[in-house]
């Protein structure tokens, strides 16, 4: 019985090749799209799982609200990871703090060799206890008990060391410390929240500190993590970590301090906090490429329900007779599901092509390093079966049934009507193609008006023609000053500046107590420590009061810049009042001197809100802030100005790599989730459409088979060529524009959502619904007007002899 | 076999009722070769579906092989229908996807039959109706008359009680048809009852008796003797 399903699959599907390739294509770009994004999907959710222990790891997330300013910090102070540990002896297992200066480069030397090293930790030696890191060589156990030991990572062991041995091998740290190579691991997998080529023992910091470690549970740099015992929920934590907060945090701010455990497995995806170690991604992503694919794999079983429908008064006398000489229905339908759960397997070792030949760019688009080789895991072999199957099973559960209900004495007199009585089906599963289709281009056009809205928004201060140089512990960096008047002798550079974090990018927040507010009562504030010049770099303009200026000595000491933003956050009524208000620290009390406008310090996701600006020149504070060095080079000198930077960057650095950045990539850097969503979106947008486009055609094409005797007695009457194609596409077109009228509301509705991620979002412009419309309504008719055209081209006494 | 009582067929569609059979009552006993008879659109062809189970009357009982049939389900029909009768049609009704051989053997495969019986029995009914040679054609390889053996063989091979046909010679050639009729009437010889709608005299001659239809109702039943 299966051999003759077989055979009479395999005959229809040759018999119908023209079909039966547009189903095996759109099958086959639907499957692969969606084991593509599968993959994909799959990879992001199994970021951290890695760690044997991942379910039992928590990140102690801090949260800092100060009636609405503060920050949501991934990273905790110093003292919090081992006195948890001691508050919870039964809950907690083992914790572990990673630490990095907050500097997002460290030079590192072995022999001649230098590098600016991005990826180096500190960690307590528990590291390895917790997370689980392949050891090639040395113990995990051991490896970072000592100070100035350090694991390193077979990447980075080959950049430092070639081919050499690199364990007990030294390295040079800012030239200050030494690290003794004590461990050699595997790299670090990509999946992992944070990537590092170099941990070195947290007991080395001592050495840099001056013995000691910070113990002050203000500052809080460490991303600390806690390994719960087994069996313990971090509720069983979480519900007495105010009695803890309560304990060790300073009275003025423990009212509003309040520490929460981060599952590990959740940071990638679903964190979204200040200071995380890497940028994360954003679940909601998923959802919206989960839905695409979704969407992909339905559009093309829509075709093939369409053209197995629509071609089924080719197979109704088949069924007829099968039905006289004994099948059952549920034989019949059997038949029909087995049929197209046969072409979706086709379709499938097609798409196995397709995949391997998209996955090179895929992997570069997306960073990541898929193989098809992952399919041979049973639980990927077993999903991509179960996705074949399910596919041929829904597209062909519709037309099985179909079918399969013809009655054999209607079919055996020919009294099925062509296709009739399906028509209807078949015209609303072309109006949901459509609509899906062009719900997703008016989404992708607007998602690229987001993008572009962003990337030319006003933020409140200039972003182009400006260099980043980070400077963070260099020669440059000590001797600030000199370095900056010796740059502004030349010509080409308009104005040079410094700061502790890339402006719009990232920021810190300083602790201050404002003017009139009760004794106990600090407050942390967004802010940026700068330089002289910040105003000037950045076109900031000053509403009230003035800016920094050498010619006052108190600035740097005392003189503070507030935003607009943090006058009325303050109660400060107009900016002229605020001026010479006090915010008082714990190194002496600022006064504001001036008062800028808004600006946005971080992405557009969130609004412009209070902030301070900050200048510090006393030693210590040139040794933690100067971070970044910003020189603004007159339009069209950027060639130059590099040239003289690197020039100027020997001198004082000798072989430490000169490394720069321009201000506009790094801010449009905060957008690469949206801007690659957006590109991917529009990739599968194209696809979709493809799809459904083919889809039509078989229905066109099927169509004028249709009617060719009805066009052939319309030209004998006199019709001319284009009344025929105006007569058969019409059909089509109203389709069309009953799909446009269904997407519509639903993509605003869609979109309206999406946007109201942003802060700053752009209109939802109607061109856009036009220009989508537009688009497909000149696909379909360009396919269903073409084969109009050929239909009508054909001699009318050709087809009436024929019939 | 056969008995009627005051078959009614009815069809209504949107606006027309068409009464096809109009209390039809009829008996047809095993080994009969009987000829329904009647103009073109008088219900012949409907009440040879209600007797060949393709289908269900209006009103009045049907009883197949001392079953009452007439509220079958169709998947009671069908089991009953695979293993008691075979069609043949006017237009063959081959499939034209298949061969000759997997076109005849479709039957047992709906009887479960398995698959070196099937080609045995396909083999050995091929033989009979002297389509051998091209068993591994496809029937729009075939002559008409070719096609109709081939439909023959096929209503044969699951060895029925019952053969219904309905103008079998219909499209074919009067050679070609009367080649037909000799199968059926060696078939009935060996005692395989016969039901044949047919609108030539020449193929009622095979028959034992004629039923006359007219306007959905039996006009005469001509009872004849054995040639
Ligand atoms: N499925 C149907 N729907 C509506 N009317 C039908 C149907 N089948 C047959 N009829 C009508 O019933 C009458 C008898 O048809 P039929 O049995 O095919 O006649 P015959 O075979 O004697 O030529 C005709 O008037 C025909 O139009
Ligand atoms: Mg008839």
């Amino acid at each position: 019985m299966i051999g003759n399903y077989f055979k009479t699959a395999l005959r229809n599907i040759l018999k119908h090749k023209s079909y039966s390739l547009i189903n095996i294509i759109g099958l086959s770009i639907g499957i692969a799209c969606f084991v593509l994004i599968g993959l994909y999907i799959a990879d992001e959710m199994s970021y951290d799982r890695y760690h044997e222990k991942s379910d039992r790891i928590y990140r102690v997330v801090n949260v800092y609200d100060f009636d609405g300013v503060g920050e949501n910090s991934a990273s905790a102070p110093f003292p919090v990871a081992f006195t948890l540990k001691n508050e919870y002896p039964g809950l907690i297992k083992n914790v572990v703090r990673i630490f990095d200066f907050q500097v997002s480069r460290s030079l590192v030397e072995y022999k001649d060799k230098s590098f600016n090293e991005k990826n180096l930790f500190f960690a307590d030696s528990t590291f390895f206890d917790i997370f689980d890191y392949k050891f090639v060589k040395g113990d995990p156990e051991t490896a970072l008990q000592e100070a100035n030991s350090v694991v390193i990572t077979e990447t980075a062991a080959r950049k430092y060391f070639g081919d050499e041995e690199p364990m007990g091998k030294v390295l040079r740290y800012d030239d200050r410390v030494n690290l003794k190579v004590t461990g050699l691991i595997r790299d670090v997998p990509l999946q992992s929240h944070f990537q590092f080529s170099l941990v070195a023992s947290m007991s080395t910091v001592r050495q840099i500190t001056r013995g000691q470690l910070p113990r002050t549970w203000v500052w809080n740099p460490c991303w600390t993590y806690v390994l719960l015992k087994e069996g313990v929920v971090p509720e069983e934590i979480e519900k007495d970590l105010p009695n803890y907060v309560n304990k060790f945090f300073y009275d003025a701010e423990k009212e509003n301090i309040s520490l929460y455990l981060q599952p590990l497995e959740d940071i990638h995806l679903k964190s979204k906090l200040d200071y995380e170690i890497e940028p994360n991604n954003d679940i909601g992503n998923l959802y919206i490429l989960a839905v695409i694919a979704f969407f992909l794999l339905v559009i093309a079983a829509i075709n093939f329900m369409n053209l197995a429908t629509a071609t089924s008064t080719g197979r109704s006398k088949e069924i007829g007779i099968k039905k006289v000489v004994g099948a059952y229905r549920k034989q019949i339908i059997r038949q029909f599901l087995g049929e197209s759960i046969l072409m979706s397997f086709f379709a499938m070792i097609v798409a196995l092509f397709l995949i391997e030949l998209a996955l090179p760019a895929f992997n570069d688009f997306t960073g990541k390093e898929i193989s098809l080789s992952l399919l041979v895991h049973p639980v990927y072999m077993g999903a991509l079966l179960l996705i074949t199957l399910l596919t041929g099973f829904l597209s062909g559960v519709y037309p099985a049934f179909y079918l399969s209900s013809f009655k054999p004495v209607q079919v055996l007199k020919g009294k099925v009507s062509k296709g009739a009585k399906s028509g209807k089906s078949r015209k609303v599963l072309v109006v949901m193609q459509f609509a899906i289709s062009i719900a997703l281009i008016i989404s992708t056009f607007i998602a690229y008006d987001q993008i572009s809205y962003i990337r030319n928004a006003d933020l409140g201060f200039k972003n182009d023609d400006i260099i980043i140089v980070p400077i963070n512990r260099t020669n440059i960096a000590e001797g600030f000053k000199e370095f900056k008047n010796e740059l502004q002798n030349n010509p080409d550079i308009y104005s040079v500046t410094a700061m502790d974090d890339i402006l719009g990018k990232a920021h810190n927040t300083h602790e201050f107590r404002p003017e009139g507010y009760p004794e106990d009562k600090w407050n942390f504030y967004p802010a940026l420590v700068v330089h002289y010049d910040f105003l000037k770099t950045f076109d900031i303009k000053v509403i009230a009061g003035r800016d920094y200026s050498e010619l006052h000595k108190t600035d740097p000491m005392k003189g503070l810049l507030i935003n607009e933003a943090m006058v009325r956050h303050l109660g400060w009524e107009c900016p002229e009042k605020a001026l010479g208000k006090k915010l008082i620290t714990i190194r002496g009390d600022e006064r504001v001197i001036g008062v800028t406008e808004n600006f946005n310090v971080t992405s557009l996701h969130q609004p412009a809100g209070p902030f301070a600006l900050n200048m510090k020149e006393e030693d210590w504070s040139i040794h933690w802030f100067t971070n970044f060095m910003v020189v603004r080079h007159i339009p069209g000198k950027e060639k130059e100005v590099l040239a003289y930077l690197e020039k100027k960057w020997k001198e004082r650095e000798g072989e430490r790599p000169f490394e720069y950045s321009f201000l506009e990539d790094e801010l449009s850097q905060l957008y690469e989730g949206e801007e690659k969503l957006g590109s991917l979106s529009l990739i599968f947008a194209v696809l979709i459409i493809f799809i459904a486009s083919l889809g039509l055609f078989g229905l066109a094409s099927f169509m004028a088979e249709q009617r060719t005797k009805e066009i052939g007695i319309r030209k004998v009457l006199g019709a001319q060529t284009l009344s025929i194609i105006k007569l058969m596409s019409f059909d089509f077109m109203k389709l069309v524009l009953i799909a446009t009228l269904i997407s519509w509301p639903l993509s605003y509705i869609f979109m309206d959502n999406w946007l109201e991620n942003f802060a700053y979002r752009t209109q939802i412009n109607l061109p856009a619904f036009v220009l989508a419309a537009l688009i497909a309504l000149t696909i379909a008719m360009s396919i269903t007007s073409v084969k109009a055209y050929f239909a009508s081209q054909t001699d009318p006494v050709d087809i009436l002899k024929y019939e | 076999m056969i008995k009627t009582a005051e078959l009614t067929k009815v069809f209504r569609t949107d606006e027309v009722e068409t009464t096809a059979l109009n209390k039809v009552s009829l008996q047809v006993d095993s080994g009969e070769f009987v000829a329904i008879m009647g103009p073109s659109g008088c219900g012949k062809s409907t009440l040879l579906n209600i007797l060949g189970l393709l289908d269900n009357p209006s009103k009045g009982k049907y009883y197949f092989l001392e079953h009452e049939v007439s509220d079958y389900s169709e998947k009671q029909r069908a089991r009953l229908r695979k293993q008691n009768i075979g069609f043949v049609f006017q237009n063959f009704n081959l499939i034209d996807e298949l061969s000759v051989f997997e076109n005849v053997e479709l039957p047992l495969i709906y009887l479960g039959v398995n698959s070196t019986d099937r080609k045995s029995r396909v083999e050995e009914v091929l033989e009979k109706v002297k389509i051998s040679h091209r068993k591994k054609h496809f029937p729009l390889q075939l002559s008409g008359g070719q096609q109709q053996r081939v439909a023959v063989a096929r209503a044969l091979v699951a060895k029925p009680h019952l053969i219904l046909a309905d103008e079998p010679t219909g499209n074919l050639d009067s050679s070609h048809g009367e080649e037909i009729m000799k199968m059926l009437e060696e078939l009935n010889g060996t005692g395989t009852t016969i039901v044949m709608v047919t609108h030539s005299l020449r193929d009622a001659e095979y028959a034992q008796r004629i039923v006359r239809l007219f306007d959905g109702q039996v006009v005469t039943e001509n009872i004849k003797a054995p040639v």
